[in-house]
């Protein structure tokens, strides 16, 4: 009776649970589903009638889409371009220096990498504002302010969390493993390249996400750093619609933020089914 | 294919890494039970694992280090293999001094208790890495993967993943990428350990075989007697550091050094009783309880040769060897405690003098059931012959007083 009671409390428990987080879902999905049904609609219903969906009469079809990516005078492709080149530049360059660095602050325990692992961890909680005056000139003198430079500002900045987030897993791979590369013939290097960097997938994937997605999305930086009128990325490029016509075009905004959400959904997805937890499983008794 | 000389090996651990241990960049890591024991002497340079080690190996034998956890068995291991630092010493391979060779170029390999493989490679892959990073081209690399996969019966699993394995199917790949490159020696750190009892059994049985297969000079590592009794050519009996006994297996159960070697090998252990030895010329005898056992005519020899004399002793006597036939002249007297029924055979625990005494007693000597003869409080004479006991010292060593 009693068992049968703590069931059913149990059921409701949960039935309360679901509701609770589908209404937190749909908060958290809204925006988003905003930004798409704005994004077909003309201006003027923009405003008025956000959460509607398209009719005939609001319906602009892919009229915001083009005056998005065609308006002004700077080419949508570039800014295309420099967002897609300072995005892949930066992660990549996140993914290997900050795999490589956490994998000897994890194996060698001296009083350095405790201190290396102490800043890094203290930078990501030092925020950007304050830093982003002494940056963006730090950044002109040593010619950082271009999209092929920028990366090195974003690696500075992305290393606190990925080195944090390395170090957590490298600790957790068997030592053995790595020993058993040294006494099958690996050097150092080759240890990190076949054997460590390969079990740190999972963790590469999931920094991967985090890096693309601050990348993509951030505006600050860039606008701080780079040369806007030679070099714009996406987020730069949508701010002009407001900036350069005194009023904002709110349908052709959410349009381009649509394009500019888009790859990145693509990109998570595709990874999605490599973020398991215990790849390392198999490797040692478990 | 090669002869390991130690000669004089010591590993200290500094004491501001105390607890660390070698990482591939000659820094200290965490470690396992090496110095966790308290065993361990604390000097001003930190703590001392291992301090004099000598030992010569010779070619294709198989040696097993044996001793309880922390006596310093992995870490002599691992300073073997080169992924622990040789504080002082001198370690040779085949004539060449190795102290700071790194391990890739030692010609050495080693099976670990975790198995150790690589989790994103396929056992194909697994087995061929090392002949890969010793640029082998591929024909050689799959015939000799082939060989090694067939040798261990692991061909049906050469294209999973070692997560697909079951345990004794993981190390089997462990020791087939060992053997795979034909190392000169072959080190196995308690490769068993992570086995249920039954295929302990029969990867010990594997390893034997393997053994006689291939040509390298094997060094095994275990805490378990049994393993390294029906392993080992020699056993290496090791506490806190230091080297008990080295000899056959069957030198190291029937003349066990000291009181140690005496109790950690042989199942259920040695029984041991305080006992007078007294010497009357060239003649000895040994007062136990009201007993006097005298020591056969060979021990006697022995210890005059020694020149001992009369002192307390401890007399150790294996379970295996106690009878309990009342004729003999030294009779003893226990109360029965509890009795194990092992099938070929009772342990029969008795309380005499004082302390508990195992004795085996061979079904095939009872008559009815077991617990007829040995049920607790039971009054049982026991006795044991002069040819079959031990005689130590009193002192902290507890020497072997015949050598």
């Amino acid at each position: 009776m009693d068992k049968q009671q703590t069931l059913a409390a149990e059921r409701r428990n949960k039935a309360i649970l679901s509701v609770v987080l589908a209404a937190i879902c749909i908060l958290w999905v809204l925006p988003v589903v905003a930004v798409v049904i704005n994004s077909f609609k003309l201006n003027t219903f923009v405003k008025t009638d956000t959460f509607a969906l398209p009719t005939s009469e609001s319906w602009a079809g892919m009229a915001n889409f083009v005056k998005g990516m065609t308006f002004g005078n700077y080419p949508f492709k570039s800014s295309v371009l420099y967002s897609v080149v300072i995005t892949v530049l930066s992660t990549g360059l996140i993914l290997v220096f900050c795999s490589m660095a956490a994998w000897y602050i994890a194996r060698v325990d001296s009083l350095f990498c405790k201190a290396l692992y102490f800043l890094c961890v203290f930078s990501m909680v030092v925020p950007f504002q304050m830093v982003m005056f002494t940056l963006s000139k730090t950044a002109d003198v040593l010619k950082l302010n271009t999209p092929w430079t920028i990366p090195i500002v974003y690696l500075g900045f992305g290393a606190g969390l990925a080195i944090f987030m390395f170090v957590g897993f490298v600790k957790s791979i068997p030592l053995e493993i790595e020993e058993a590369a040294a006494i099958d013939g690996c050097g150092p290097v080759r240890t990190f390249f076949s054997v460590v960097l390969p079990m740190l997938k999972p963790t590469l994937i999931s920094v991967g996400i985090l890096e693309i997605m601050w990348v993509w999305n951030d505006y600050l930086l860039p606008v701080l750093v780079l040369d806007i009128n030679k070099y714009r990325t996406i987020p730069i490029h949508i701010q002009y619609l407001k900036g350069s016509y005194g009023t904002v075009d709110l349908g052709a905004t959410m349009a381009l933020i649509l394009l500019s959400i888009i790859p990145v959904i693509i990109f998570y997805l595709a990874c999605q089914k490599h973020i398991i937890k215990g790849v390392a499983a198999g490797a040692v008794k478990g | 294919m090669a002869e390991v000389s130690l000669r004089h090996i010591k590993k200290v651990y500094p004491n501001s890494e105390r607890t660390s241990k070698k990482g591939l960049f000659g820094r200290k890591k965490a470690d396992d039970g090496a110095r966790k024991a308290s065993s361990l002497r604390i000097t001003d340079e930190g703590v001392l694992a291992v301090p004099d080690f000598n030992l010569d190996i010779a070619d294709r034998e198989f040696v097993v280090f044996v001793g309880p956890s922390g006596c310093g068995k992995s870490t002599t291991l691992r300073m073997i293999a080169g992924l622990e630092e040789i504080t002082d010493g001198e370690l040779y391979i085949d004539g060449k001094l190795m102290n700071d060779v790194a391990p890739k170029d030692r010609d050495i390999a080693m099976v670990f208790q975790s198995y150790a493989l690589y989790p994103h490679m396929t056992v194909r892959d697994n087995l061929a890495f090392p002949l890969k990073l010793r640029k082998m081209d591929k024909q050689t690399i799959d015939a000799k993967v082939n060989e090694a996969a067939e040798t261990l019966g692991i061909t049906e699993f050469l294209d999973r993943k070692p997560k697909a394995l079951s345990g004794g199917q993981r190390q089997r790949v462990a020791i087939g990428r060992a053997i795979v490159r034909e190392p000169k020696v072959l080190l196995m750190d308690e490769p068993l350990s992570n086995l249920d009892a039954k295929l302990r059994n029969q990867m010990r049985a594997e390893i034997i075989k393997l053994r006689k297969r291939i040509d390298s000079t094997f060094i095994y590592v275990t805490h378990d007697q049994t393993e390294a009794m029906t392993l080992g050519d020699r056993i290496v009996i090791m506490k806190d550091g230091e080297v008990q006994q080295v000899g056959t297996p069957q030198e190291v159960f029937e003349h066990p050094s000291n009181l140690f070697v005496a109790g950690f090998i042989g199942v259920p252990q040695m029984n041991f009783f305080d006992a007078e030895l007294v010497r009357d010329g060239n003649a000895y005898s040994v007062h136990v309880g009201d007993a006097i056992v005298v020591p056969s005519a060979e021990k006697q020899a022995r210890l005059a040769a020694q020149d001992v004399a009369s002192q307390s002793i401890t007399l150790g006597i294996r379970p295996e060897h106690i009878s309990l036939a009342s004729g003999d002249a030294a009779t003893l007297v226990g109360t029965v405690d509890v009795s194990e029924m092992m099938g070929s055979s009772v342990h029969v625990h008795l309380d005499s003098l004082g302390q508990d005494v195992i004795v085996i007693v061979p079904t095939t000597e009872i008559e009815g059931p077991y617990q007829d003869h040995f049920f607790a409080g039971a009054k049982v004479e026991y006795a044991f012959g002069g040819n079959v006991i031990h005689m130590f010292s009193k002192d902290e060593q507890g020497t072997n007083l015949e050598f």
